[in-house]
């Protein structure tokens, strides 16, 4: 379980400070699928790191009873100067894993091949999507936070997410931030729409897509 | 069932050596010849100057040994330069690891300079085994002395360094003044002198330099009775403390608000 209480952020802008998260109340249950909808800019990012423990919230606290992923995104989580190899070594050592088990995993599923051996900075921003995906399935997380980041690569790739996430993985939790109605529609079964920093959570999902689509 | 502060114990542990690894492949793995420069940089140094002063002033400054008395004083001294400039931005240059939370931000600065430490120790024993074997370096008098004296003065280091890594996030000011000030400090820092060479209004505020009593404790462990040594242990260790309970404080009030790419 998550239990967010009264989470609020905000960033310093010029001299005064600006409000992105303003007050959000949210308990995410193991194997819930969580959607979380809104606009380009609207605070999604930041709330997943906020639930990821990335950035801590200006107040409010956020507790994690499960074990949950860091913020499966385009980017971060990784050191761009060493290899994908190099990285996942230092995630198994982390994450007190082995590294075999866990390399053969990632060369099966993010399908890097070669490219493996070269610095993550070289990296497209949907490989290092890829990479970050199959790390974080290889560790086995009770829920993941995944940021935008479900629709990338191509008809095969997706069809492997699919399967490892949505059905070997069915009674993991999930929290899926998305600016796309389709894919939240798609994958959860509860909703949340962050609007000018405030969050309203609907059970229905079809609900909160009506009220995103009217903002 | 195993308890919570062992469970922390242990990862920990992971995580401070998975750092290390880490740190040891980014600075000295691949392609450049990193470890090589920590130790080529002050031996290089100490000859050069050596060669100076002798030349200068004659073999012996004090009645010890130039080159063992330069060597002696500037590797510590690259110790706490590098450990205190590498501490700068720290935090901001290593964000993408935030993504991960068993990984705290004074873990950072604890691997940073457990690196510098140990590299730079290395680098001591090699210099003075080169030293020595030319007949410059002396075998320590006294080498409880001399290691409690380095202890000393890395514990200053790294209290100094729990306490910038963090203010260097609150202000940018802090890059552009770190080089100016260490190079203000070496006066202060006993590297270059002792204190039985300065007057005693001198010695007397020098206790309050943690790196001029660690410095004076390494040169009385070296020497023995060749030189007359001032020393306190407790100032610098109490003013250590105090920095480095700063130090983690302001640490704890950064991270709140680090934002992270």
């Amino acid at each position: 379980m998550i239990v967010c209480a009264g989470v609020r952020k905000s960033y310093p802008m010029g001299h005064g400070q600006r409000e992105i998260i303003r007050g959000v109340d949210l308990v995410i249950r193991p194997g819930e699928r969580f959607g979380i909808l809104g606009r380009n800019g609207a605070g999604k990012t930041t709330l997943i790191k906020l639930i990821g423990g990335v950035e801590m919230p200006t107040s409010g606290s956020i507790h994690r009873h499960m074990s949950v992923s860091w913020p499966l995104g385009f980017g971060g989580g990784f050191q761009g100067s060493l290899t994908g190899y190099d990285n996942a070594r230092f995630i198994a050592r982390i994450y007190g894993r082995e590294y075999r088990e866990l390399r053969d995993f990632v060369e099966d599923f993010s399908e890097l091949g070669r490219q493996l051996s070269m610095p993550v900075k070289t990296y497209s921003s949907g490989m290092k999507a890829r990479l970050a995906f199959a790390l974080s399935l290889a560790i086995e997380f009770d829920c993941y936070l995944i940021d935008e980041i479900i629709l990338v690569g191509d008809q095969n790739f997706q069809r492997k997410c699919h399967t490892e996430l949505f059905e070997k993985r069915a009674d993991r939790a999930l929290v899926l931030a998305s600016h796309n109605p389709g894919t939240i529609l798609e994958y959860c079964n509860r909703a949340m729409v962050l609007d000018g920093g405030h969050a309203t959570v609907y059970s229905d999902v079809e609900e909160a897509l009506r009220i995103y689509n009217d903002l | 069932m195993e308890s919570l502060f062992s469970a922390g114990l242990r990862i920990q542990r992971r995580v401070i050596s998975a750092l290390m690894i880490r740190e040891l492949a980014t600075r000295f793995g691949r392609e450049n010849i990193g470890f090589l420069w920590v130790v080529a940089e002050p031996l290089l140094f100490a000859s050069l100057v050596g060669v100076i002063w002798r030349l200068t002033k004659g073999a012996e400054e004090h009645g010890v040994g130039i080159i063992s008395f330069v060597a002696s004083g500037y590797i510590p001294l690259v110790l706490f330069r590098s450990a205190v400039s590498r501490s700068v931005g720290l935090f901001s240059a290593n964000g993408s690891l935030m993504y991960h939370r068993q990984i705290k931000i004074a873990d950072f600065v604890l691997v940073r300079f457990l690196l510098e430490m140990i590299s730079h120790m290395a680098a001591y024993i090699i210099i003075g085994l080169v030293l020595f074997a030319f007949g410059e370096f002396p075998v320590p008098a006294d080498i409880g002395l001399f290691l409690g004296g380095w202890g000393i003065y890395a514990f200053f280091t790294l209290s100094l360094c729990f306490v910038l890594a963090p203010l260097s996030e609150m202000s940018s000011v802090l890059e552009k003044l770190v080089p100016v000030t260490v190079y203000l400090m070496i006066p202060f820092s006993g590297t270059f002198t002792m204190l039985s060479w300065l007057t005693p209004s001198i010695q007397e505020a020098m206790v309050w330099s943690p790196p001029a009593m660690a410095m004076e404790m390494m040169r009385g462990g070296l020497y023995g009775d060749d030189v007359v040594v001032f020393y306190s242990v407790g100032i610098p260790l109490a003013m250590s403390m105090v920095l480095l309970l700063l130090g983690l404080a302001m640490c704890r009030r950064v991270r709140r608000t680090l934002v992270v790419e």
